[in-house]
């Protein structure tokens, strides 16, 4: 079974600072991470690998930098790792985006599952998994938190819902999108990371030339929407859920409520 | 296209800050008050290949080196000494004379279980009479026909009492002194081994430290590690990383302390502002970024220098000097800060200021390292 996980490297902070005057992220000082449920993507990815020897290989497309994401992915135990990286892809809207990736899914060629996360925690579109799929013309699940098995060209998945769980049954090849799985995503193994680091490590680096693209599809050429503005959502009213039984959260509340001095 | 790889040092560094925030920092409380060593936590850093990273490949390590080492020992110490100090000594005196002197036999039976964190190793320098004065030890080795028989006491061993093997310095030769000494390797299951209770300790307690016995272990001739009267060359190969790994150790702390005195500093309001627009406690802050600054160059400098096999035990005896004594102002410095709060068990101050002191004598203790550096420039 060969398997292509999808990985994009995000800021490490859930308080994205802007830059007030162009409305960009302001990366500077912030750390670089692993998408968390791309994080979780390969997690199940390597669950495969474990299971059945399947052959897992990640991809991300980004700036240079964001090589460390895929060697992390090595760390991890991915096989093999693609970095889309060129000029021509900045500015990409997840429509570009998704037609970058795809392009290079169909030059890697031989898969039979995509993986990747529900949505990024710098974008929070949830648009370029399902896209993908679009584009390759693929059965696809989202949300998916467990794969029960894949057998004879089917992969079974569970989902959350509002209502519970959803078992789906999907014809190989296909993407799944993927969020909130139980198991923590294992940690690097120290010998892969160096190995990651290494002039022969497993890593391929692609430009648009590599994937047969054409400027015009790529980054904010090739992209269908454009950000207007970009701001930090500002919250002036926070909630706060009180647990318990009812005379323990009567005390609480009006201890609250004291501490305040609203009383 | 050209080629673009990570730096592995960084991934390093963030893999195990990673893991340190999230799996050893919310436990390190309740571990330091069980006084029970982290077996699980253990267990994760030697899946994850750490215990192996200064050892290559071809012997179950990960190919890593000493800065790779103490990159990952000093972001270790940041959450839990206990565990750090353990997982050090695991993965250099514990294991370098087994990895340098060992049959592969030895390395089947003890090295790679080891370096998968399923045995633990000791090592056996102090006695009760012989701290810095190595030339003074008297846990003896008698040869025999077939091998050596081990009699005499060690203490202050860490892993003493959990270990499943021991590396010991005996003397072979009384008459030589320094020049009489060797280390053996002494399984837990020999007859004749036996270790006191655990120490009560102030910091590192879920540590094990205690008393070791030797009472007519009888060893092979291949428990030898290294040439007969060789035992303190053997211990000065390494002496220099121990230095720079300790030093590492405190930085870790060092970067705790000063960590938790930042958060406090922002949140504790006094007379209507945070206590961090004090001038007198940004010099505290200070004083700690500065030290921690220059300490960081240090183990940066000597780590590789140990790494190129670059004669450095004074840099390192320096480095262990300065980042260790660094770390003890930082930790007091982080009570102070807290005010009485720092007093109390509920903060993480407390635990940094008395783990640290576990560090003044590892390695050397500093009346005798600044002796030693005097030395140098005194001849």
């Amino acid at each position: 079974m060969k398997i292509v996980v999808l990985i994009k490297q995000v800021p490490d902070t859930t308080e994205v600072k802007l830059d007030k005057k162009t409305g960009n992220l302001i990366r500077e000082g912030v750390d670089s991470i692993v998408n968390p449920d791309d994080r979780q993507a390969l997690e199940l990815a390597l669950q495969l690998k474990d299971d059945c020897q399947a052959m897992v290989t990640a991809v991300s497309m980004g700036p240079p930098q964001a090589v460390d994401v895929l060697s992390e992915a090595l760390g991890m135990g991915c096989d093999a790792a693609v970095l889309l990286t060129d000029r021509a892809f900045a500015g990409a809207d997840t429509w570009a985006t998704s037609t970058t990736l795809g392009k290079a899914i169909e030059k890697i060629g031989d898969f039979d599952l995509i993986l990747c996360g529900y949505q990024a925690i710098d974008g929070d579109t949830a648009q370029t998994g399902p896209q993908i799929a679009e584009y390759l013309g693929l059965p696809q699940a989202c949300y998916v938190d467990n794969i029960e098995n894949v057998e004879a060209g089917k992969i079974t998945v569970t989902r959350r819902n509002d209502e519970g769980y959803e078992r789906l049954s999907l014809t190989l090849p296909a993407l799944l999108t993927v969020s909130k799985i139980t198991v923590a995503p294992r940690y690097p193994m120290m010998g892969n990371l160096i190995d990651a680091g290494c002039e022969d490590a497993a890593i391929q680096i692609w430009n648009a030339v590599d994937i047969g693209a054409l400027n015009s599809e790529l980054g904010m050429e090739g992209s269908l929407t454009q950000v207007v503005k970009t701001f930090s959502p500002k919250t002036k009213r926070a909630g706060e859920l009180l647990e318990g039984d009812v005379p323990e959260m009567v005390s609480e509340l009006l201890g609250k409520v004291r501490q305040a001095h609203l009383i | 296209m050209s080629m673009i790889r990570s730096d592995s040092e960084a991934l390093i560094k963030k893999t195990m800050a990673r893991f340190v925030d999230e799996e050893v920092i919310p436990k390190a409380r309740e571990i330091d008050e069980s006084g029970e060593f982290p077996y699980d936590l253990f267990k994760k850093l030697a899946d994850m290949g750490v215990l192996g990273l200064r050892y290559p490949k071809s012997v179950g390590g990960s190919g890593g080196d000493t800065v790779l080492y103490c990159v990952a020992m000093q972001e270790l110490a940041r959450g839990l000494m206990s565990l750090a100090a353990t997982t050090a000594m695991q993965c250099l005196m514990a294991t370098n004379g087994l990895y340098l002197y060992g049959t592969k036999a030895m390395h089947e039976e003890y090295l790679y279980p080891a370096l998968k964190g399923e045995k633990i190793g000791a090592f056996q320098l102090t006695e009760p009479e012989a701290g810095s004065d190595l030339g003074n030890v008297r846990t003896s080795a008698r040869k025999t026909a077939d091998g050596y028989v081990i009699n005499g006491m060690k203490t202050w061993s860490t892993n003493g009492p959990k270990g499943d093997f021991h590396t010991v310095l005996c003397q072979t030769n009384p008459d030589k002194g320094l020049k009489g000494l060797m280390f053996f390797f002494i399984p837990t299951d020999t007859p004749g081994f036996s270790h006191s209770k655990k120490f009560d300790c102030l910091g590192t307690r879920s540590s094990t430290l205690s008393e070791i016995y030797f009472n007519d272990c009888h060893i092979p001739k291949e428990y030898c590690l290294g040439e007969e009267g060789r035992g303190l060359d053997v211990l000065l190969t390494i002496l220099a990383e121990i230095r720079i790994m300790t030093a590492a150790l405190a930085i870790g702390l060092h970067r705790a302390a000063m960590d938790d005195s930042i958060k406090y500093c922002k949140e504790r309001v006094q007379f209507g502002k945070p206590i961090g627009k004090n001038q007198l406690i940004q010099a505290k802050i200070a004083n700690m970024a500065v030290n921690l600054e220059a300490g960081q160059l240090m183990v940066d400098k000597v780590t590789r220098l140990v790494r190129d096999k670059k004669s450095c035990l004074n840099e390192a005896s320096m480095a262990k000097y300065f980042t260790v004594e660094s770390a003890c102002s930082a930790s007091d410095e982080a009570m102070r800060i807290h005010g009485a709060y720092g007093y109390s068990m509920e903060y993480s101050v407390q635990r940094y200021y008395r783990d640290n002191r576990f560090l003044l004598y590892g390695g050397g203790t500093h009346e005798v390292l600044q002796t030693t550096i005097a030395r140098q420039y005194l001849k």
